[in-house]
């Protein structure tokens, strides 16, 4: 009896047990709390700067951000691929714009914001020419969540030291280089991961802005002369020492205060990194916009990158979520945003503090700039991830650079014959 | 048990008849069934079904949105063409070997020097400390030293040594090579505690008797210590074995598989097409393919090793 007893209860026991493990958590299952849109992001470390624009919305709109924040994006990327199989859609979330983007609209996975687009528009809160980067077919997906440029940034000490001003010509910037390297300073911060693409994004685009753009559209083939041309050139500048140890892993603002390099070619977001370790713009550091290699060419290349944030087109409150993105794009939204992170701001309206963020902000619309998207977005996925790799294989052991193209060619082939 | 025990004298005073042994046995083993329930479950919902479908997705093309579709063997196909995964299965090679060879010699060689000496235990226990650290931050330690002007060149800088300018962590297969050290800086004090908990477990009598045969030193060690030794060595090997093909986290955080891939092992190959290229069927490929030579490697292993101890 007692074991027939035993084996009742263990079957209860265990049964008990699936049922917990299945069954959900009544709280859990609460509906998100009035008045809040759950936000996630792969920018964890920007969790104070989202929260700040939070309190803003709370009070002016009456929403604020349930943040949540990973810092690895390769987890993120995964996470919100899964979530859009389960029942909790993400409401508002950040991700990438080029063929990540499309790959959600493909599944028609997220809300379009087209009528969102052409009231900022219209408003004068976004620039016409960014609606392109957001557009897939006819309609517009998801909001611009930042803006910022691709510039070089220098420590100021370092060059008054050695009599140098800001190069306004490519040959300008070569003999600034030359003049750190002859007195034992290095000129340019390089590393071997992630941002590898970054300096044959700069040589490229400042020599064939249209090779640039034909690469990423799969127009052009990475073993073109051209591009072919641009590798060897920047194989010069490793050989010659131009750059900074790309194995070195400490972070670009501690090399730049430190003196470890003088010159650090990044996106505006550095400001803030900068600030952060106490130096201050316009005394420690300042920027100025990279100068073309080409100097025929009649507009300066501006690499410019902007991250969207989206909305799940079944998210639980996707209507309410989508008032909080037409929201981030006002003036009001954009000026807290951009002086929390201090960066620059897609809206032309918003007030930046930094003067010289400021400044960048009205220059960068006039005519003579050409704004390129950064490489990072502009090129898909596969290829980017076999770039990557090749780049930071070079930049660690410079050498004949066939190789390396002829390998992300082949999976640029791959890529692009698939999409038809 | 009392109940039936209270039971059973009424049918049968002496002994329990053939059907009441064989309603105990019968309920018996429904109840270990209910008891196992919970544990099978977990194993079927937590293993075998992932595994089935990690499977299903080798054979198809799908970036973790929409629907899977099926490719048959192209993501294979594609795998073992890709020189990537010919580097990558190199480098685990190269770990397989460094793993069995460098932390089990090493613990072997710390448990024999330490058996039976005083304070031995306290001689062990600097190199068990490490394996109380996690895999992750093992990594994190040793990418500090390892780095360009680490720790480590810093060192030799000082010390007027040669190798202050290495890279370490850059060029391959160096850079496997020092990661493999790192790991045995981990490994080497577990295996170590259980060498010597092989050697404890060794009967005195025929120790002893070698002893009176005049055997010591080398010749005790060779022909008696290392032959006992044999079942806790094949455990530790195993363990090794299988733990160096699914080498991840020490890699992932020293050197990502960099630089351009050339120190990617297989596990990292898998996370990479999966997570960083969001190419999940080219993934599974690689992680069925793994699965499949980390069980045929365990099986043979033990299998030769379990027979060959039968036959000693």
């Amino acid at each position: 009896m007692r074991l027939r007893y035993s084996g009742a209860v263990a079957a209860l026991a265990a049964s008990a047990l699936v049922l917990a493990a299945c069954g959900g958590d009544g709280d859990d299952e609460a509906a998100e709390a009035p008045g809040t849109v759950a936000f996630y992001t792969d920018k964890a470390a920007w969790e104070p700067q989202f929260l700040e624009v939070s309190d803003v919305s709370e009070s002016s709109l009456g929403l604020g951000l349930d943040f949540t924040g990973y810092s690895d994006a390769d987890q993120y990327s995964a996470f919100i691929r899964q979530a859009f199989r389960t029942d909790e859609k993400p409401e508002l979330f950040t991700w990438h714009t080029g063929s990540e983007l499309e790959d959600l609209v493909a599944e028609g996975l997220v809300a379009p914001t087209t009528d969102i687009w052409q009231a900022a528009i219209d408003n004068g809160d976004v620039p016409e020419a960014m609606r392109e980067y957001f557009t897939v077919g006819e309609d517009q997906y998801c909001v611009p969540m930042n803006a910022a440029y691709w510039v070089m940034y220098y420590n100021k000490a370092i060059f008054d030291e050695h009599g140098l001003a800001e190069p306004t010509s490519w040959a300008e910037l070569m003999t600034a280089a030359d003049t750190l390297l002859a007195a034992g300073v290095t000129p340019f911060y390089e590393t071997n991961i992630l941002f590898s693409f970054v300096w044959f994004q700069t040589l490229l685009a400042g020599t064939d802005p249209e090779l640039y753009n034909a690469l990423s559209s799969g127009e052009a083939s990475y073993t073109d002369p051209g591009v072919v041309e641009v590798m060897n050139q920047w194989r010069g500048m490793l050989e010659a020492g131009y750059f900074g140890d790309p194995g070195d892993q400490t972070t670009p603002q501690d090399q730049l205060k430190n003196g470890t390099v003088a010159m650090i070619n990044f996106g505006t977001f550095l400001s803030g990194q900068l600030n952060s370790v106490d130096m201050v713009s316009g005394t420690d550091y300042d920027f100025f916009i990279i100068p073309n290699v080409n100097a025929e060419l009649p507009q300066t290349s501006l690499i410019f990158e902007t991250g969207p944030m989206c909305t799940a087109e079944e998210a639980e409150n996707r209507d309410t979520a989508l008032q909080y993105a037409d929201w981030w794009m006002s003036e009001e939204a954009q000026t807290a945003w951009a002086n929390a992170r201090g960066d620059v701001s897609f809206n032309p309206k918003a007030l930046v503090n930094d003067e010289q963020l400021a400044a960048l902000n009205e220059e960068a619309s006039a005519e003579s700039y050409l704004l390129l998207e950064r490489y990072f977005e502009a090129t898909p996925v596969p290829v980017l991830a076999a770039a990557l790799d090749g780049f930071s294989a070079f930049v660690t052991n410079p050498g004949d650079p066939m190789p390396i193209l002829e390998t992300i060619q082949a999976e640029a082939d791959a890529y692009w014959s698939s999409q038809g | 048990m009392s109940g039936l025990a209270v039971a059973a004298p009424e049918q049968t005073p002496e002994h329990p008849t053939a059907a009441s042994r064989r309603r105990r046995r019968g309920s018996y083993r429904w109840s270990a069934r209910a008891f196992s329930l919970p544990a099978v479950l977990v194993v079927a919902v937590l293993l075998y079904l992932p595994f089935l479908w990690t499977t299903w997705i080798s054979f198809t093309e799908y970036n973790g949105l929409g629907s899977p579709s099926w490719v048959g063997l192209d993501n294979y196909r594609d795998m073992f063409a890709d020189p990537n995964f010919t580097t990558s299965l190199r480098n685990t090679l190269i770990w397989v070997v460094g793993t069995i060879t460098v932390p089990v010699s090493l613990g072997l060689l710390i448990a024999v020097l330490s058996h039976g000496m005083r304070f031995g235990s306290w001689f062990r226990l600097p190199f068990l400390i490490p394996y109380a650290i996690s895999g992750v931050a093992v990594g994190v330690v040793w990418r500090f030293v390892l780095q360009n002007g680490g720790g480590l060149s810093q060192a030799l800088d000082a010390l007027g040594l040669p190798g202050a300018d290495s890279r370490w962590l850059l060029d391959a297969p160096m850079n496997t090579l020092v990661m493999i050290g790192a790991a045995a800086w981990q490994q080497t004090g577990v295996n170590a505690l259980l060498f010597v908990i092989g050697l404890q477990s060794i009967p005195r009598e025929p120790i002893e008797a070698a002893k009176l045969d005049g055997a010591s030193g080398w010749r005790m060690f060779r022909h008696m210590h290392w032959p006992m030794l044999r079942p806790l060595t094949t455990v530790v090997v195993g363990l090794s074995l299988v733990a160096s093909l699914k080498t991840f986290d020490i890699i992932w955080v020293m050197t990502k598989g960099g630089p351009g891939r050339n120190s990617e092992t297989l596990a990292v190959t898998m996370y990479e097409e999966t997570f960083v290229t969001s190419a999940y069927g080219a993934g599974s490929a690689v992680a069925v393919f793994l699965t499949v030579v980390t069980f045929i490697a365990a099986i043979t292993y033990l299998r030769r090793q379990l027979s060959t101890e039968r036959t000693v």
